[in-house]
């Protein structure tokens, strides 16, 4: 019986742990944009979402940007983009770094739901590396969910086509 | 002793119907609330609101520049009456730099225009100082910044924060908010501060009444587990 109790008291105190860490801040934007740049960022550049980029911002978002106004990271090989969409009530902000049209790396930086946050993983997250967009600004390939975490992973995916997008319409720009 | 169990059966199960129906239902709701979107459409019943208890914290904080206001009022952020930042901690300053309006708060820094219209959001990843105690002007209509570690000076544009000892501005600093705009805005944050879902969900789980309707709900729990252990005794008598 005593056994049982200390049992079910460590279970408890491992889920109040794992629901104590799920949600918060796991890599300061600032320090992503250090560590994908070597500690040495390029100067912010930024793009206008003008008429448009707008149609195709809605297009992929399903709503309008919240700015008009969008800063990245351009070192000419390389852009990074931190991006934020609500996944169920909250905003999500995620790092991205696109390479050659395909994204190169993604990191979920900020969390604030109270579900979902099992997106951080690089199980899930290693599914969007070498992603590029074809017809429709859809990607080129089908990201696997996670049981519970389904508007997190809409999200994430909604941004990772958003980042290949704004990618494309900078590159677009400079050729 | 069959009959017994047949009366009482017939009894607990005219008591429960009305609660399996509106359980079922909202069951059925709450398990469909994004598509119903009931997490994203808000109570505007005051008794309900009263009850929840739905008022900020504190006073609204509010900075004036031109006739335009920023205004915190408990967790969110307000441009005039507009809606333009959630779960905020604190507001530092507010003011008018080339037609663009810098509103500063929590290490980000919000601009938007003359209509309200967001046109970024600055955080600490292009380069917003930590520890953002004031926001002012300088001479040369540029924007100040005094935080943990000195003070900069911005340009905005190109996002060059380049670090003094100190520099002299004209510091944005809070105003008495007037009356009818105070009133809008709580009536705007409580208007937007109590979903439909919650609402549901405890409806539900019976804690809308508070500690006992969660015993209410579980006795109701208990009325159909003995409804169903007397129905298959019934059956399995009857067979």
């Amino acid at each position: 019986m005593v056994r049982n109790i200390s049992y079910l008291l460590i279970l408890s105190i491992l889920l109040f742990s794992f629901n104590a860490y799920a949600k918060g801040i796991y890599l300061k934007p600032a320090k992503f944009i250090a560590e994908v740049f070597d500690n040495d960022p390029p100067k912010a550049k930024k793009i206008w979402v003008k008429k448009e980029l707008k149609a195709g911002i809605k297009s992929i978002l399903g709503h309008d940007l919240a700015a008009i106004r969008i800063r990245y990271w351009d070192d000419g090989s390389k852009t990074a983009w931190i991006l934020e969409e609500i996944g169920r009530d909250k905003l999500i902000t995620v790092g991205f770094v696109v390479k050659e049209k395909k994204i190169a790396q993604v990191n979920v930086l900020i969390f604030r739901e109270s579900r979902g946050w099992e997106i951080k993983y690089p199980f899930f997250t290693d599914q969007f590396k070498q992603a590029t967009l074809v017809e429709n600004n859809k990607l080129d390939r089908k990201i696997d969910g996670i049981s519970g975490a389904t508007l997190s992973v809409n999200a994430l995916t909604r941004l990772a086509q958003l980042a290949l997008y704004l990618d494309s319409q900078v590159n677009k720009k400079l050729n | 002793m069959f009959s017994l169990i047949q009366k009482w059966h017939k009894n607990f199960g005219i008591i429960s119907a009305l609660f399996v129906i509106f359980l079922a239902a909202s069951g059925l709701m709450l398990n469909h609330s994004q598509q119903l979107k009931l997490n994203t459409n808000y109570i505007q019943t005051e008794w309900l609101l009263d009850l929840y208890q739905i008022n900020p914290a504190n006073e609204p904080i509010s900075f004036q520049s031109d006739n335009t206001w920023a205004s915190q009022v408990g967790e969110r952020l307000y441009f005039n009456e507009v809606e333009v930042g959630k779960e905020i901690e604190s507001i530092v300053g507010f003011l008018k730099i080339n037609d663009i309006y810098v509103l500063a708060y929590d290490g980000q820094i919000t601009l938007l225009t003359q209509a309200g219209e967001i046109v970024e959001h600055l955080t600490s990843a292009v380069g917003v100082p930590a520890g953002m105690s004031a926001i002012g002007v300088g001479d040369e209509a540029n924007l100040i910044i005094k935080a943990a570690h000195g003070y900069y000076l911005v340009n905005l544009d190109d996002l060059q924060w380049n670090e003094f000892d100190h520099l002299e501005a004209l510091w944005s600093q809070s105003s008495s908010i007037p009356e009818d705009l105070k009133a809008n805005l709580l009536r705007l944050y409580r208007g937007k501060g109590l979903t439909i879902e919650r609402v549901m969900l405890d409806f539900h789980s019976g804690r809308i009444v508070g500690e006992w309707g969660v015993y209410i709900v579980d006795f109701i729990a208990i009325l159909f587990l003995i409804l169903a252990g007397s129905g298959l005794w019934m059956w399995w008598e009857r067979r």
